[in-house]
Parts: structure tokens; C-alpha cells; sequence
């Protein structure tokens, strides 16, 4: 406690030395791309987000290792956005003045997206999101055409979830919306659709996080007397409400995003209780030679299958999708490069799945990358439509029954 | 690099008028607020709505102070009678009244999905330009509210609400209502944290309920309690050493290379918690001083 204020001062002076010094060491270097990786490494992105940061690292050694994009090798600098869009924001202007990224990726949650768009529009950089929200594909965030979206927006979802109820003959659906952008989105794009196929939703309740009962939020959806009740819920209210409706014995069927039907949600409440419900995920490209280099590269990186994590395949396709552009427009240049994503991602062109392959085949004509998170074919927003998998839960399993196309 | 270091500062010089405003409420008068959070919530929220109906910037800011001074006028009137803990208590909730109201009225607020595309201040100016000319604005903004706080600690009015803080029986013995002054204070502090957070909607252009949370307060809280409470100097200080904690840390990377990247998040928040707590253990009083103990 003897620290006079002088002593403290001088400590914070070197401190603040020490903090301005690596900035000064970091010059521009020749025949280097460098990649600003902004994934959600702590906070609620976090069980995605280190995944996320190790697959643009792993993909980027891979590039390297086939000789680099456009004769140059791929430095990746990472932040953590703490799921936090002002943490995010900052650490958005450290990459790109201090560190000189020249395109910026792995952006998850909406609010981080939306909040880091219009600096990489100031800096005329590109943004690779795995966002769902709407306002992304549109002026002003994506004014520049500057945005790529690598996960289904969450009308996307919801129109899956309608293509099901009328595949599966639902007359009577009702919403039930966890009150954020993504469980929100969900619901309003199935309503959209739904209503656009002549359907009626006989009841929507939106619901706040946090509680530790919705039973009166299930007395309402039920008194409505739905077949079926799609949600755009996570897993922590979904044990909760799914617990809740069995206790009541009311028979209804249920539509659910993946990230809350998942095999953790039987775990917790049983296999009898979510016998016969519907989990709805975006597929990854799972057949394609690119799916099995990034489980391998995955399993390789975490110990676990590339399955549990989405969002890492997505971040794995955005370092390949970069490097195949670069390549194809031989340049670093961030308007050569943004005018080559969709030529090597789209078709028509040779498939390819990997990066060696691709940077052969340019030397021939035309590729159309095929992800590992989906074929990666971006329409004229920079948004992508993967396909739709649809498992139903019986006896405890997540069964794919089939696979919806929107 | 220029950029980045504007951009801490106008993130330090918002947290500074927000610590100017709990120094005058808490450091003088001692009113525990927790619910600053509140008030920069509806300064951004207004300022940004505005705006985005095409009404100039020049009048958004003010009526950002307005409407969050004039929102801390009923709760002082609800907790005149409360004090201490219980004040603490009732403006924590007003926080979270804020939040919640933000996120169900949509027709306003547009909820959860949050308001984009906030205009900027300076939006002819280009780059780095624009960025000089808000820095040198909200320093302008900032600097003037430095006076006007060290003008109210002088004057006869802050000499009543540091006896309010030190003695509130002592005060009614002498004949003032302490009430009415109280009530002054919270809204001057709420006032400052509205023009804090208008500066916030239209720097970081998005602003959604998510970010209105209670840690936003306890930020603040700790940059008053490191900086010295009841100091006015302390309440600048205090937001710039949380700013070199908390972006400072970002270039740990340089200088411990060993962690992998991914660890590297964690430890580095590991790291500021660490800061922040061997602070307060060797200077409990604060960087310059705790005026209320002398």
C-alpha cells in the first residue's frame, strides 16, 4: 500500500510504453495478405467462436501450404469481439489501422456485423459474416456490396419451416419467439411464408430470456388448440417449455431450429418427452470432399466432429472463397478480388473443393467452389441458400428424414 | 494506427461524460445510481431516432439531454424518500425498465432487431477526417462539462450537496431540503449521461437493447472508484486507465507469444479483471484521491 502516486504514474508510463511499441514493429511486408479474424471468443458466441478462429487459421495454413493466393502467403491477426458490439468496434479499428488487415471475417451475432459493416465500408475492405439478420443483405450496411453472408438469414429458416408444415400437412400453427433478433426472425419469416401460401397462424407469443417458468406462455399457444408450434427458441428455454408441455399431456407436434433441438436438448429432458419433434438445421455440404478436409482439419483442432459447429465450416469457406478470388483475379486488391467471389463460387464452372484443385483448375477456366458449410453460391446481396435438413427425434436419435430445398 | 487511437479516445472521452455524471451524483451528493445505464440508453436512443427522421444533429444532441434529464425527474420524485441502498435498488430497476420498454415498444425502437444505420457526425467529411472532427468535438463537449462540474463543486450549490453527502440530518437541521437538490443533481447527471450516449449512437451508427446492459453502469462505476470519488479530475482519469486496461490488453499478444490465439481471448479478460483488482488492492482510494474520506 506504500506506492506514492509517482511510483504509480511511472508504472502506468511504461505500461502505456509497452502497449505502443508493437504498433511501431508492424511494417507492411511484401508478397503477405494479411486476414483480420473477428469471431465471438468469449461472451454467448463463445461455444462457436474459438472453433471458429482455429478454422480460418487451419484453412490460411492450408492456402499457405499450396503455395499462397496470388503469390502471396496468408497472415491471419485475431480479435475476440466479446459478442459485444463496442468491443467489437474497437477491435474492428485495431485490425484494420494497426494491424493493416485487408479483409475482415468471422463476424456471428447481428449486433457485431452490423456494427463492424461500416468501418470495412470506410476502409473499402470486405466483411465475411455468418449474421442472420435481414438489415445485413441491404443499403446502408451493405451499401458498397462489400458483404458476404456464409449462414441462411433467418427468413431463410422460416421458410423452411413453412416448406415443412406443408409437407408434413399442418393446417393450425402457432409461434413461440425467444425476444431476440434470431428467435424473432425465425417466426416472422415462417409467418411470412406461411401466410403467402394462404396459411393463418392462430397464435404467436413472444417470450422473454431468463424465466424460469413459461407456463403461462405455453397456456396461451396451447388454448389456441395449433397441430404444430414452430419456435425460434435456444436450448436453455427450450428444456424448459418442452418439460413444461409434457406435464400438460396436450398432443401437439413441434418445429424447432437445430441449435435448440439438439441431441444436448434429449439429453436434458429425456427422449420421451421430445419423441417426434422436427429439428430443422442448415445442412452442411456434407457429402463434398470439402466437408470431409474440414472435419478432418476439425477434429484435428478441437477433438470433436465438424458437426458441432456450423459456424467453423462457415469460417473455413470464407478463407477458401478469399483465396480462390485472389487467385483467380492474380491481385490483393479488394475491388479485383470482390469481383471475382461470386465467378468462383457460383456456377456454371468446374466443381471444386479445395484450394490446390481450384488454383489448378483457374489455370484451365472457370471453378464453382463447393463449401463444406453449403455450395456457397451468393445472390446478388452476398447471401447465401443452403439446403435445409430435416430430423426428427426418435427414440432419443436425430433421424434426417429428408432434405428441404428453398 | 491514428485511427484506432481516435477511436479509444472517443470511446474514453463517452465514458468520461458518463463518470462526470455519477462523480456529480454519487462523489458530491452520494447518491448510489446504479441505473446509469438508463440515461445513455435514452440519450442514444433519442438523438438516434431523430436523426434518422431527417432532424439535424445540432438539435438531436440536445434533445437527447433534454428527454434523459427529464426521465430522471420522476424517479427522483418515487425515491426522495429512499436513501442510500434503497436508492441503489430502485435506480438499477429503472435501468432495466429502460431496457425492457426499448426492447417491446418495436414500432419505435424496432425491439431487438435494433436501429441501423445511424447517421455520423460529419458525414460529408471523409476517413480519417471525420473521425478528427467528432474526436475534436466530443472533447469540446467534454471539456465544458469538466467546467461546468468543477463550477457546481464550487459553488454554494456543491457545497450543499457534498453536506447532503456527508450529513443529509445535519442539512435538514440547518433548514435546506435536501429533496429538491438531490433531485437537481440527477437530472444534470442524467442530462450528460443522454448527450454521452447520443455521441455513442451516432460513432458506433447501431444501437440495439443489448447494449444498454448493466455492466455499461459498473464500468462506470469503476472508472469513478479508480480514478478517486468525488473527484472531478478522477472521473477522467479513472475512464482513460479503464480504457488502457481494456484496449491496452489487446497487445498482450505482442508481448507473450507463447498463448495460442484462442486462450489468448480469455486470458486477456483474465487479465483486466486482474488489473482492475490489484488496482483498487493498492489504491484503494483512487488514482487521485477520495475527496469524500478527507
Amino acid at each position: 500500500m506504500t506506492t506514492t502516486r509517482r511510483q504509480f504514474v511511472g508504472g502506468l508510463g511504461a505500461a502505456a510504453g509497452l502497449v505502443a511499441a508493437p504498433g511501431i514493429l508492424r511494417a507492411q511486408t511484401q508478397g503477405v495478405y494479411r486476414i483480420g479474424a473477428l469471431c465471438p471468443v468469449t461472451g454467448s458466441g463463445s461455444p462457436f467462436g474459438s472453433g471458429m478462429q482455429k478454422m480460418i487459421g487451419a484453412a490460411a495454413d492450408i492456402v499457405n501450404a499450396a503455395g499462397g493466393a496470388a503469390g502471396r502467403k496468408l497472415e491471419v491477426v485475431y480479435e475476440d469481439t466479446q459478442t459485444n458490439p463496442q468491443a467489437a468496434v474497437l477491435a474492428a479499428k485495431k485490425l484494420i489501422d494497426v494491424n493493416k488487415v485487408q479483409i475482415l471475417m468471422g463476424t456471428w451475432s447481428s449486433g457485431v456485423s452490423l456494427a463492424v459493416i461500416p468501418l470495412t465500408n470506410d476502409a473499402n475492405i470486405i466483411l465475411m459474416n455468418t449474421s442472420g439478420a435481414p438489415a445485413l443483405s441491404t443499403p446502408p450496411a451493405n451499401a458498397k456490396g462489400l458483404s458476404y453472408r456464409y449462414q441462411a438469414t433467418n427468413d431463410r429458416f422460416g421458410r423452411a419451416f413453412a416448406e415443412i408444415c406443408v409437407k408434413e400437412g399442418f393446417k393450425r400453427p402457432a409461434t413461440m419467439a425467444f425476444n431476440n433478433a434470431s428467435g424473432i426472425g425465425n417466426t416472422e419469416g415462417f409467418r411470412k411464408a406461411w401466410e403467402a401460401k394462404g396459411g393463418k397462424v392462430v397464435e404467436s407469443v413472444v417470450y422473454e430470456p431468463n424465466q424460469p417458468t413459461y407456463r403461462s406462455e405455453l397456456q396461451k399457444v396451447l388454448a389456441a388448440n395449433p397441430d404444430v408450434i414452430v419456435t425460434g427458441s435456444y436450448l436453455a428455454d427450450t428444456t424448459i417449455f418442452m418439460r413444461e408441455w409434457y406435464q400438460t399431456g396436450q398432443a401437439v407436434k413441434w418445429i424447432m431450429p437445430g441449435w435448440a433441438a439438439s441431441p444436448d436438448l434429449v439429453k436434458a429432458v429425456g427422449p420421451d418427452v421430445v419423441e417426434g419433434v422436427i429439428s430443422v438445421d442448415s445442412v452442411s455440404n456434407e457429402n463434398a470432399p470439402s466437408y470431409k478436409a474440414y472435419d478432418e482439419a476439425y477434429k484435428k483442432a478441437t477433438g470433436q466432429p465438424g458437426q458441432a459447429n456450423v459456424y467453423a465450416a462457415m469460417t473455413w469457406d470464407m478463407v477458401h472463397v478469399l483465396a480462390l478470388a485472389m487467385e483467380a483475379a492474380n491481385s490483393a486488391d479488394t475491388q479485383a478480388i470482390n469481383a471475382k467471389i461470386r465467378e468462383i463460387a457460383n456456377p456454371p464452372g468446374q466443381q471444386v473443393f479445395s484450394f490446390a484443385e481450384g488454383k489448378d483448375a483457374l489455370k484451365k477456366g472457370k471453378i464453382n467452389f463447393e463449401g463444406a458449410s453449403s455450395v456457397l453460391d451468393f445472390d446478388q446481396y452476398g447471401d447465401v441458400t443452403p439446403d435445409f435438413g430435416v430430423f426428427f427425434i426418435e427414440g432419443g436419435k436425430l433421424n434426417r428424414r429428408y432434405v428441404v430445398k428453398i | 494506427m491514428d485511427a484506432y487511437l481516435a477511436a479509444i479516445a472517443i470511446i474514453a472521452l463517452i465514458y468520461v461524460l458518463l463518470s462526470l455524471g455519477l462523480t456529480l451524483q454519487y462523489g458530491l451528493t452520494g447518491l448510489i445510481n446504479f441505473g446509469h445505464v438508463g440515461f445513455f440508453a435514452i440519450g442514444a436512443y433519442t438523438s438516434a431516432l431523430l436523426a434518422l427522421k431527417g432532424v439535424p444533429l445540432i438539435l438531436t444532441f440536445p434533445a437527447a439531454a433534454v428527454l434523459a434529464g427529464l426521465s430522471a425527474w420522476p424517479i427522483g420524485l418515487v425515491s426522495l424518500r429512499l436513501r442510500d441502498d434503497y436508492f441503489a435498488i430502485v435506480t438499477l430497476g429503472f435501468s432495466e425498465v429502460v431496457r425492457i420498454v426499448i426492447t417491446s415498444e418495436k414500432w419505435l425502437t424496432n425491439g431487438v432487431q435494433g436501429v441501423p444505420g445511424i447517421p455520423r457526425l460529419f458525414e460529408g467529411l471523409q476517413g480519417f477526417a471525420a473521425q478528427a472532427a467528432t474526436l475534436a468535438v466530443i472533447l469540446a463537449v467534454t471539456i465544458v462539462a469538466v467546467w461546468m462540474i468543477l463550477r457546481i463543486a464550487k459553488s454554494p450549490f456543491g457545497r450543499l450537496i457534498e453536506a447532503i453527502r456527508d450529513n443529509e440530518e445535519a442539512v435538514k437541521a440547518l433548514g435546506k431540503d435536501p429533496a429538491s437538490f438531490k433531485i437537481q443533481v440527477l437530472i444534470v447527471g442524467a442530462a450528460i449521461a443522454g448527450v454521452a450516449g447520443a455521441f455513442y449512437a451516432h460513432y458506433i451508427t447501431y444501437i440495439v437493447p443489448d447494449q444498454f446492459i448493466p455492466l455499461v453502469t459498473f464500468y462506470v462505476w469503476m472508472a469513478v472508484i479508480m480514478g478517486g470519488v468525488g473527484r472531478v479530475s478522477g472521473a477522467v482519469v479513472g475512464a482513460a486507465i479503464l480504457m488502457v486496461f481494456l484496449e491496452g490488453s489487446r497487445f498482450l499478444r505482442d508481448i507473450v507469444p507463447w498463448i495460442s490465439e484462442v486462450d489468448m481471448a480469455s486470458v486477456r479478460i483474465g487479465v483486466v479483471g486482474l488489473l482492475l483488482i490489484l488496482f483498487v488492492m493498492f489504491r484503494p482510494q483512487g488514482l487521485m484521491g477520495d475527496y469524500t474520506k478527507r
